[in-house]
């Protein structure tokens, strides 16, 4: 219930919801965890937490990266859950694990849904699990994030709806992660036929950096994901790991602030 | 009982396991691939590719000398090295290019390991008339330049993938990537019977041109039908191509795979031997993984065998106990591949060696007069640089 609370509170003060995307354990669990919480402290409502995989498809460029370095550090579903229940202690933010299926699949469907809860995971995104499939998880008391993108039909739209998710996470684009100008018209109709079918909150995600990014969509997403921008973040300062986190907090005030004085005002 | 079912799934394996936004892509392929399937003037139209483009039909040739030397029975071989561009693939190919001109796409994308299926799509798209980019591992450009050239003369653009194992399986990630942010003008030609539904019914249909062949010709050419078929299996195309005619026949089916060093993780590529279940590609099939689901670097002489996964086709295959799996060594493929050199004249690819291989291997115990089918499924021109390397065992690779 955690994430449905969150998101509702927020709509009911017409606030959007900050995504923080961040890959577990890396460059280490310590300096991750830094991160995490300065994500807290600059305002961001929930986080991603990210399991490196060595086949991340539907990850561009940056994040790629970042899952093949988890890799290389040895990482993988069990110790992201490890480190998921050390984030749970760490702060209060509503935790969603990003992982691939073929994982959740070698560690099997009960132990993954076990381990999540006691991790205190509350919800999971599977990104190659599309809407057919994600029946495979159901019923383990997870919050499952159905995934929706600009080609989605409306028989595809109308499947995700009758999932009642605790949000539905609409991809912004064709393409796979990273920091890009997106399309806003085109965005924006997108949103407007998702809404028609659902009253779900819609979270825009994928290519997601700037503080005009966030406003364009003010008032048809509830929320959005940023990953890739705080990924590059992250390369950019972690080797000066005492600057990094006051970096990633900044990022997140003014992605969040800049949302909320648009409300406001 | 017809395979796949409806939602893709041949048994327990197969299905979809893409991101949704691909998903509207392969509903359309598949609805426009079941439409012309049955359409008389699309399969006319293959035909005529096939035949006067792409030289079928491929002989059906009893290599006496390489059965003599190897014991009793009688091998013959079904000469896909002979098709143009020198393998099975352009039969695959010219279907998918055909289908993506009717879906309108402008642009081919493929994966390779060997370049052969490159060189294929490249081919099919030259003769087309469509935009084509072939992703490819760094490692596999290297063992097989002359691949690289040909596509490049073909009038596609390379782009090589320096990430992972830098090898097939990357190159497919890349080429998926690729795929998700192109959809609209471009299709994905898929070189093995790999992939989410429909990709592995579909190059599947488009492969089995071979095995109706074989089964004409051995009728003809021997008055019934062979006592075993046997073919190399990387994600199994032309395994497939030769076996799916046959399954419902008293014929002994045997797929080899890549044993490549040896049994220890990483050093072999036998994903039905070794492998377990697994989701790679799009795909719930086998795959070689650790025991927490990251998918292993895999090791095999031959870059067109050189994948830790295969086709949910043969998973399922495997399990009905329908097609046995075998294994066979870098050595023993080395060894198979001299051999039809010097006693057929034949040079085979690397990858077909593993099939020749596991033949001369078993010749000498079968009966006389047994009858064995090896899917020659390409040529060795590709291969030559990298085995005269090997056989002069210069590491430096000059
Ligand atoms: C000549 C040849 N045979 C076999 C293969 C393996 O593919 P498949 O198992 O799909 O036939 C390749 C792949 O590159 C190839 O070039």
């Amino acid at each position: 219930m955690e994430i449905r609370n969150r998101l509702a509170h927020l709509r009911e003060k017409e606030e959007m919801a900050l995504i923080a995307f961040i890959m577990a354990a890396v460059p280490d669990e310590d300096l991750c965890l830094d991160c995490i919480r300065a994500l807290e402290q600059g305002g961001c409502d929930l986080l991603e937490l990210g399991v490196p995989f060595t086949d991340p498809l539907a990850d561009g460029e940056v994040i790629e990266r970042f899952h093949h370095r988890g890799v290389k550090l040895g990482l993988n579903l069990k110790r992201g859950l490890d480190f998921a229940a050390r984030v749970r202690a760490a702060c209060q933010l509503p935790l969603i694990l990003f992982s691939y299926y073929n994982p959740i699949l070698q560690m099997g469907l009960d132990s993954f849904a076990r381990d999540c809860r006691e991790a205190g995971v509350n919800g999971v995104i599977v990104p190659d699990l599309p809407l057919d499939e994600l029946g495979r998880l159901a019923g383990q008391g997870l919050e499952l994030i159905p995934m929706l993108a600009p080609s989605s039909t409306l028989p595809r739209v109308q499947m995700a709806a009758d999932l009642d998710p605790a949000f539905i996470y609409c991809v912004s684009v064709r393409g796979v992660t990273g920091v890009r100008s997106l399309p806003e018209l085109e965005i924006k109709d997108y949103l407007q036929k998702v809404r028609a079918v659902t009253t779900a909150p819609l979270v825009l995600g994928f290519g997601i950096s700037q503080p005009e990014q966030v406003r364009a969509f003010q008032g048809l997403a509830d929320g959005v994901v940023i990953g890739s921008a705080l990924a590059q973040i992250i390369e950019e300062y972690e080797s000066r790991p005492a600057l990094l986190p006051g970096m990633l907090e900044k990022r997140c005030q003014a992605l969040k602030l800049l949302s909320y004085w648009e409300v406001r005002s | 009982m017809i395979y796949p079912d409806e939602r893709g799934y041949f048994g327990r394996y197969g299905g979809r396991f893409v991101p949704e936004t691909l998903i509207p892509a392969l509903i359309e392929t598949e609805r426009a691939y079941r439409e012309l399937a049955g359409d008389k003037k699309f399969q006319q139209e293959l035909q005529f590719y096939l035949k006067d483009y792409a030289g079928r039909e491929s002989p059906l040739y009893f290599a006496s000398r390489l059965s003599a030397s190897a014991g009793k029975a009688r091998i013959f071989l079904k000469r896909e090295d002979l098709n143009h561009t020198g393998s099975h693939k352009i039969n695959n190919t010219l279907g998918q290019a055909l289908l993506a001109r009717k879906m309108g796409k402008k642009r081919l994308i493929a994966e390779t390991g060997a370049g052969q299926h490159g060189v294929a799509t490249a081919t099919a798209a030259a003769v087309f008339g469509l935009e084509c980019t072939v992703y490819m591992g760094s490692k596999d450009m290297e063992r097989q330049r002359l691949n690289v050239f040909r596509m490049q003369m073909l009038g596609a653009e390379v782009r090589g993938v320096k990430k992972g194992s830098e090898t097939l399986k990357d190159a497919t990630n890349e080429a998926f990537r690729d795929f998700i942010r192109s959809f609209e003008y471009s299709h994905m030609v898929i070189g093995s019977v790999v992939g989410p539904h429909p990709y592995p019914m579909m190059v599947r249909d488009f492969q089995a041109v071979i095995g109706r062949e074989l089964r004409r010709q051995f009728l003809e050419q021997e008055g019934g039908l062979p006592d075993r078929i046997i073919a190399c299996v990387g994600g199994g195309s032309n395994a497939m191509g030769i076996f799916y005619p046959f399954l419902d026949d008293p014929v002994e089916l045997l797929g080899v795979e890549a044993g490549g060093k040896g049994i220890e993780p990483g050093q072999h590529c036998a994903t039905l031997s070794r492998g377990n279940d697994g989701v790679l590609h799009g795909a719930f099939s086998r795959l070689l993984q650790d025991e927490y689901g990251q998918v292993m670097d895999t090791h095999s002489i031959s870059a067109g065998l050189d994948y830790p996964g295969v086709g949910p086709e043969h998973a399922s295959l495997r399990e009905r106990g329908r097609v046995e799996y075998v294994q066979v060594s870098d050595r023993e493929a080395l060894d198979a591949f001299m051999q039809l050199s010097q006693m057929e004249g034949i040079i085979p690819a690397l990858e077909s060696a593993h099939a020749v291989a596991y033949a001369l291997k078993i010749a000498a115990a079968l009966e006389k007069e047994s009858s064995l089918v090896v899917n020659l499924s390409g040529r060795g021109d590709k291969d030559v640089e990298e085995v005269a390397r090997l056989l002069g065992g210069d590491e430096s690779g000059n």
